[in-house]
């Protein structure tokens, strides 16, 4: 198979000129967000080209800290994305929050290079960083449901939870109901998907390995390796961001407490 | 009073920079039923939540059978006493499960057999026997009460705390619960309402007040 053609640049300028049918059909049917459309493509273009540019850097020094520093910086960011998008004080769940983030993504990611694929170096920047994100991305999603679920649930249900308390549960038995029902689903879009792949669309991955040039068989391999990858990934972050929060989340006696929300 | 299973000594509790309790003090004897009154909104459920341990006092102490209430101690001391909310709120399920989920508690897993009482207590409380398959949101508020009740009195704690137990309660369920409790002799109980028939057999009935004192029995 040949490898990926180039765009040139009227290709692209084809490819923004394509904005004029979303543009005239909002327009059309009087959707008045034609300038948030025009400042999201201004700022997807801005943002992937540093990002590419930095990337293209980051390959072609190929530096292990480098590499693991760049998925560092991304799970950072995720973290703070993450809270802000739970309405959480992120001075209270950051720092439990990253150590889960860095576990469910380092875990599968790792276990990808070194056991799936056999690289000779596990840090490779081209393995390491895109599928570290995909990874990411995915606990990301994962985590905003599972931890938000969590704490407005017993927030919203907070006598029912006391009461929990006052008959003799110990924390960990009183916050058991909440946290199966918090992971159930912030795993459930991960396996809806793993359910009707390929049959309602052709999945990021799969389709920039055939566009790579590699055979569709090879596609496939990458694409149920990357999702259980994904599904471990979720797995592991959601559960351990939510235990390693209950220290914080809850007053000694075990309450919850209510300054931990950032609203 | 040397038995005394409670003992709350000028405490002190400030909510939004509202004095809620002010130098409460308050004794209840083993096996002593207190009713405290008073109107709405004046503490009393926010001193059953400090001797849960659900709310930490800006100053005073709570001591249960002589022990004191801390962070860490209530979770201890928590297995010595039972609650029943004003309006409790037992989770989903039938009746049955509801009963029965303190008893997956580690704490509680020794006493799963006291389940042989409900259908003696839900006779005594005027409740059908038929009542166990339905869930808890089809139940009318009187009838969660009583519930709630049975849930406490089978964990077979020392101290019983209740809350406006009877608010919900028509006449003849008031009756039953009342003559409930006045059949457990050894049980002690504080409970708050807003009248003298929050809980008409008490030994003692307490008004609470703000920065005063109360102690000791009315015999």
């Amino acid at each position: 198979m040949s490898s990926t053609i180039d765009i040139s640049t009227l290709g692209m300028i084809a490819a923004y000129a394509l904005l004029l049918i979303p543009l005239a059909m909002l327009l059309w049917q009087g959707v008045s967000i034609v300038s948030r459309v025009g400042i999201a493509v201004v700022r997807m273009t801005v943002q992937l080209l540093f990002v590419g540019l930095y990337l293209q850097f980051v390959f072609n020094l190929d530096n292990a800290w480098l590499n693991c520093a760049w998925l560092l910086i991304m799970i950072l960011v995720a973290d703070v994305s993450i809270l802000r998008h739970c309405r959480l004080r992120v001075r209270c769940f950051g720092q439990p929050l990253f150590v889960a983030l860095v576990m469910g993504t380092a875990i599968p990611v790792l276990y990808f290079t070194m056991l799936i694929l056999h690289r000779p170096h596990i840090l490779e920047a081209r393995y390491l960083i895109p599928i570290g994100g995909m990874i990411l991305g995915n606990c990301l999603r994962a985590d905003i449901i599972g931890i938000r679920h969590f704490y407005d649930t017993i927030k919203r249900d907070h006598r029912t939870f006391e009461l929990t308390l006052a008959q003799g549960a110990q924390l960990h038995e009183a916050i058991r109901p909440y946290l199966r029902e918090a992971f159930h689903n912030a795993v459930s879009p991960t396996i809806a998907t793993m359910m009707t792949i390929g049959l309602v669309s052709l999945p990021g991955m799969m389709t920039g390995v055939i566009l790579g040039g590699q055979p569709p068989v090879t596609a496939i391999k990458y694409q149920v390796a990357i999702m259980i990858a994904v599904f471990t990934g979720t797995a592991i972050a959601v559960p351990c961001a939510i235990l390693m929060s209950l220290k914080r989340g809850f007053s000694p006696s075990g309450p919850l407490r209510r300054d931990v929300f950032a609203d | 009073m040397t038995d005394a299973i409670l003992q709350i000594s000028d405490l002190v509790v400030q909510l939004g920079g509202k004095h809620i309790l002010d130098s409460f003090s308050l004794e209840v004897g083993t096996g002593e039923q207190v009713l405290v009154t008073a109107p709405s909104g004046t503490g009393k459920s926010t001193l059953l939540r400090c001797v849960l341990g659900f709310l930490s006092p800006q100053s005073g102490t709570i001591a249960l059978q002589g022990k004191p209430i801390d962070e860490l101690s209530i979770w201890s001391l928590r297995l010595r006493m039972s609650y029943v909310a004003q309006e409790p709120v037992l989770g989903d399920g039938s009746v049955s499960e509801v009963l029965a989920r303190p008893f997956d508690y580690r704490a509680n897993r020794d006493l799963r057999q006291n389940l042989d009482r409900v259908p003696g207590l839900l006779t005594q409380l005027r409740l059908s026997q038929d009542i166990a398959d339905q869930q808890m949101d089809s139940l009318s508020g009187g009838e969660k009460q009583r519930i709630a009740l049975i849930a406490a009195l089978l964990l077979d704690r020392p101290l019983l705390l209740l809350d406006e137990i009877s608010a919900s309660l028509d006449k003849d369920s008031r009756e039953a619960v009342f003559t409930t409790l006045a059949a457990l002799p050894e049980q002690s109980i504080l409970a708050v309402g807003h009248h003298a028939d929050a809980l008409p057999k008490a030994d003692r009935i307490e008004p609470l007040p703000l920065g005063g004192v109360v102690s000791g029995r009315n015999e």
